[in-house]
């Protein structure tokens, strides 16, 4: 029986997002489909996996065909960007995709890239509006809500660049 | 093109991946030969492996190799780029060792003399 739940992570707080998922995972319920905070779980309480999720925009059969070679199952993708990856916790060995801190330092840039440039365009796409602004009740609306997203994603690149620094650190 | 020096000191990972590019590999071939030759110190995860092929064969460290028999997998080999760069590498970390090899052993002694 599929099972739905409902939760919102930040693109940095990808490594919570996968700890909930393997917890879930413990309790019998297995993440299969993901789509815009929307969560579908299959039950099977004979199973376990360890969920990883790899931040990856240049995917091809090959990088697909390497995390299969390599024991892990691909879940499902999301906005081509987050690919949803699990093995059994049952298995042997490294059960992490990234296996040293220099390379999760380097997907951590590789987000930041990104998202740096969605921020900008966001921040394009509001110029037009603050230009003609004629206060009218569309534009305070927009605005607010805009502001508002704005505001996520500036702590969201804050947290990043935090976790960036963290690892550059400790090199 | 950049000096060979310029790519140096290699991470753990890219060394052993440029030692298993000795013959062409695909990427799960890699991982499990530097599993191998690292005597399983050395176990590299799928992201991981991915990203630095990626990176490497921008900096024209490595290329692919075209393998007929399996269109699903990349295969790849090192460049000549690629070879001075390991063996660049390799004399580094020599000389590392070599460096220090008479200190330690001084180190050792004083240990063993109270």
């Amino acid at each position: 029986m599929a099972i739905r739940k409902f939760r919102l992570f930040l693109a940095s707080g990808m490594g919570k997002e996968e700890r909930w998922l393997t917890e879930l995972s413990a309790k019998g319920l297995h993440m299969e489909k993901f789509k815009l905070g929307l969560y579908t779980f299959e039950e099977d309480k004979s199973k376990s996996y360890v969920y990883q999720i790899d931040f990856q925009h240049r995917t091809s059969e090959d990088y697909f065909q390497v995390f299969e070679d390599a024991g892990w199952e691909h879940v499902t993708g999301w906005a081509d960007m987050f690919q949803y990856f699990r093995t059994d916790a049952s298995r042997a060995g490294v059960k992490k995709i990234y296996s040293d801190r220099e390379s999760v330092m380097e997907s951590y840039k590789r987000m930041m890239r990104v998202y740096l440039f969605i921020f900008s365009i966001l921040i394009l796409s509001q110029v037009p509006i603050w230009l003609m602004w004629d206060g009218h009740f569309l534009d305070v609306s927009v605005t607010v809500l805009s502001t508002l997203v704005i505001l996520l994603y500036v702590y969201m690149l804050l947290a990043l660049r935090r976790k960036i620094r963290f690892y550059e650190r400790n090199e | 093109m950049k000096e060979p020096e310029a790519f140096l000191p290699l991470s753990q990972a890219t060394y052993y991946i440029l030692l298993s590019l000795r013959h062409v590999r695909h990427g799960y071939g890699i991982m499990k030969d530097v599993e191998e030759i690292s005597n399983g110190e050395v176990t590299m995860g799928p992201g991981t492996l991915y990203g630095a092929l990626s990176k490497l064969e921008k900096q024209q460290i490595i290329q692919k190799a075209a393998v007929d028999s399996d269109a699903r997998r990349k295969y790849y080999s090192l460049t000549d780029l690629g070879k001075d760069v390991l063996q660049k590498e390799y004399l580094r970390l020599e000389s590392l060792v070599n460096n220090a090899s008479g200190i330690i052993s001084e180190l050792e002694g004083g240990e063993s003399g109270y």
